[in-house]
C-alpha cells in the first residue's frame, strides 16, 4: 500500500509519501504563502524522491482542516484530482489530528491549537491512548482567552501545540501546568498525515473523492450576516 | 499526430465548468454548474461562497465533461484551465485541479486567461472567422473594446473607467428591486416598455473608452424624482442607452480599424437587445456580425478549452510551479 499524504491547512504546505514501511520522502515548504505553486511540484519530487511511480499509489489523504481557507483548498482540489485522476480511494484527517499525534507520548492533556486568524484559534483536546492519542473534544474555534478559561477551569496538566497556542504565546504563558510544545512541530506534517492515515487504510476508513468535506469551522462572513439579520427581522 | 483533445477547466467567478473540446474547435462537451441561486440572497458574488462551492463542484464538473465526452483520460492532450484573471481563492480550484491532473496522467498543462478565452468563444461555432476583427467584450467585470489583428495579438482600443456594464445593470436592479443579478431581469422587462426617457449616453462621440457609472446615477436620481414611473419603462430606455454607446464605438472601431468582422462576449452579451443591435449595425455597413449562443456568452470552459490549445501550440506548456493571477491583463501586441 502506498500513501501519498497531502498538507496545506496552515502557512506550511507539504507532501509526503509512504505505506507500511512508513515515510519514504517527504517535503514541507513555508515561505511566502504558495501554496498552489508548490505543492504539484512538491508531490512530483517525493514521488521521484522515493522512486515511486504515480500509478503506484493507492491511497490519496489530505488534511481536510480546519484551517485557512485558500491554502486548504488548494491541497483539497489537488487531492481530489489525484484521486479521481488515478481512481483511488482517499482518506481524510483533521489539522488538529495531525498536531496532536506527534506529541502522543505525553501524558498530560494535549491541546491542539491553529492560528484561526481574527484573534480565534481552532482547537481540540486529546489524551494518550495505547499506540496513539483519542481526540476527548470536537475541534472548535474560539478566542485564545476563551481557551485559556477553559484551561484553568479544566484544572489538570496540559500540553499545547501548534501555530495558535505560539501566536498567543502571551495568553497562555501564565497558566499553571501548561506548557507549549516546541516551535519546530507548530505546523502539521505531511509524515504524519500518512501515518495516520496508514492505520486509517488499515480500518478501510475510505472516502470517494465526492464524500471528502473540508472542515471550517466558520460560515463566510455573508452567511453569518444574513443569518443574523434574518434573527433580527 | 495528437488529435489535440484539450479538456478545460474554468472556475474564475461563479460558475464552476469543465468542457472537451478537439484542435478543430469542435465541443465534445460543455458543463457548466451555476452557482447564481447561491449568490442571489447576497445581491452579488461572495468570494469565499464561491470558493465553498468551486471545491465541491470541481470533481464531478470535470468527472462529468468526460463522461459526456465520451472521452477516456488517455485520449486527453492537454490540460488548460483559467488562471485569471478573477476571484483569486476560485481561480486556484481550477488551477490546482488542472495541474494535479497534468501531473497523473502525464499531460502538459497550459494556464489560460479568461479575456482571451472570452476573445476566442466566437471561434467555437465559426471557426474560420476571418482576421482582423473587433471584439467588444461586456460582462459583470469587464468592458473592453479588443482590435484582434491576428491570432493571439490584440490591441486593447478602449474600456470602462468605472463600472463594468454589468455591473451598471446589476446597480440598477438592485435600486429598482429587482433582484441579482441584473441583466436578465432588465432585459426581459424592457421588452415590454417604451423608449420614453432619455438618459445620458456618457463619452458616446469621446473616444473608444466607456463610462457607466453617471448613467447609474442619471437613473437612480430619474427615479427618485419621479416614483411613479413605470419601472418598465426606466429598464427599456437604461438598456437602450447602454446599447447605444457600446453599439456606436464598437461600429466605429470596426470601420477604423478595417475589421472584416465584429464580435461579441461576455455575459452581457447574452443581452437581446445588444445582440440585434449589432446585427443591426453589421448589416449596414456590410461587416461580419458574430454573436456566439448564449451558452457560450457566459462563462464556460469549451472557450477556456479552445484558447488553451492555440496558446500550447504557441508558447508551449505552463510550468507545474506556477498559480493564479487575479489581475491578469490580456496581452496585448507590443506596438513599435
Ligand atoms: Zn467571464
Amino acid at each position: 500500500m502506498i500513501i501519498l499524504g497531502i498538507e496545506s491547512a496552515t502557512s506550511q504546505v507539504g507532501c509526503a509519501i509512504g505505506g507500511h514501511e512508513g515515510v519514504l520522502a517527504s517535503v514541507h515548504s513555508s515561505r511566502g504563502k504558495r501554496h498552489a505553486e508548490n505543492l504539484t511540484p512538491q508531490i512530483e519530487f517525493v514521488l521521484e524522491q522515493a522512486r515511486i511511480r504515480m500509478d503506484e499509489i493507492s491511497v490519496v489523504a489530505v488534511d481536510v482542516g480546519p484551517g485557512l481557507y485558500t491554502g486548504l483548498r488548494v491541497g483539497i482540489a489537488t487531492a481530489v484530482s489525484i484521486a479521481f485522476g488515478l481512481g483511488v480511494p482517499m482518506i481524510g484527517v483533521t489539522s488538529l489530528d495531525l498536531l496532536a499525534y506527534p506529541v502522543r507520548y505525553c501524558s498530560k492533556l494535549i491541546v491542539a491549537t491553529i492560528d484561526a486568524r481574527r484573534g480565534e484559534v481552532f482547537h481540540a483536546n486529546y489524551l494518550q491512548v495505547p499506540g496513539g492519542v483519542q481526540r476527548v473534544s470536537e475541534p472548535a474555534v474560539s478566542t485564545p482567552d476563551d481557551l485559556a478559561a477553559d484551561l484553568i477551569a479544566h484544572g489538570n496538566e496540559a500540553l499545547l501545540v501548534g501555530d495558535g497556542a505560539l501566536r498567543y504565546t502571551e495568553t497562555f504563558a501564565g497558566l499553571r501546568g501548561v506548557d507549549a510544545a516546541e516551535p519546530n512541530i507548530a505546523y502539521p506534517s505531511a509524515d504524519s498525515i500518512v501515518q495516520l492515515a496508514h492505520a486509517k487504510a488499515l480500518r478501510e476508513e475510505f472516502v470517494t473523492p465526492t464524500e471528502l468535506e473540508p472542515v471550517y469551522l466558520r460560515k463566510p462572513d455573508a452567511v453569518e450576516i444574513e443569518n443574523q439579520k434574518r434573527k433580527l427581522s | 499526430m495528437t488529435s489535440g483533445l484539450t479538456l478545460g477547466i474554468e472556475t474564475s467567478c461563479d460558475e464552476t465548468a469543465a468542457s472537451v473540446v478537439t484542435s478543430d474547435n469542435v465541443v465534445l462537451s460543455s458543463v457548466v454548474s451555476s452557482q447564481v441561486d447561491l449568490h442571489a440572497r447576497y445581491g452579488g458574488v461572495v468570494p469565499e461562497v464561491a470558493s465553498r462551492a468551486h471545491v465541491g463542484l470541481i470533481n464531478p464538473v470535470i468527472s462529468q465533461a468526460l463522461v459526456e465526452a465520451g472521452v477516456e483520460p488517455k485520449d486527453i492532450d492537454l490540460i488548460a484551465a483559467t488562471n485569471g484573471p478573477g476571484l483569486v481563492g476560485s481561480l486556484l480550484i481550477g488551477v490546482s485541479a488542472a495541474k494535479a491532473l497534468s501531473l497523473v496522467w502525464g499531460k502538459p498543462y497550459v494556464g489560460v486567461n479568461h479575456l482571451e478565452a472570452h476573445l476566442y468563444s466566437c471561434f467555437l461555432e465559426e471557426p474560420d472567422l476571418e482576421l482582423p476583427l473587433v471584439v467588444l467584450l461586456v460582462s459583470g467585470g469587464h468592458t473592453i473594446l479588443v482590435s484582434m489583428e491576428k491570432h493571439l495579438e490584440y490591441t486593447i482600443l478602449g474600456q470602462t473607467l468605472d463600472d463594468a456594464v454589468g455591473e451598471a445593470y446589476d446597480k440598477v436592479a438592485r435600486y429598482l428591486g429587482l433582484g441579482y443579478p441584473g441583466g436578465p431581469v432588465i432585459d426581459q422587462l424592457a421588452e415590454t416598455g417604451e423608449n420614453n426617457i432619455t438618459f445620458p449616453r456618457p463619452m458616446l462621440r469621446d473616444g473608444y473608452d466607456f463610462s457607466f457609472s453617471g448613467l447609474k446615477t442619471a437613473v437612480i436620481n430619474y427615479v427618485r424624482n419621479n416614483p411613479d414611473a413605470p419601472i418598465e419603462d426606466i429598464a427599456t430606455s437604461f438598456q437602450e442607452a447602454v446599447v447605444e454607446v457600446l453599439t456606436v464605438k464598437a461600429r466605429k472601431a470596426a470601420i477604423e480599424t478595417k475589421a472584416k468582422g465584429l464580435c461579441i462576449g461576455g455575459g452581457v452579451a447574452a443581452n437581446s437587445r445588444l445582440r440585434e443591435a449589432i446585427f443591426d449595425i453589421c448589416l449596414e455597413d456590410e461587416l461580419h456580425p458574430f454573436v456566439p449562443s448564449r451558452a457560450y456568452c457566459t462563462d464556460n470552459a469549451a472557450m477556456v478549452a479552445a484558447t488553451g490549445w492555440r496558446r500550447f501550440l504557441h508558447d508551449g506548456p505552463t510550468l507545474l510551479n506556477t498559480g493564479a493571477n487575479p489581475n491578469l491583463k490580456l496581452p496585448e501586441k507590443v506596438h513599435l
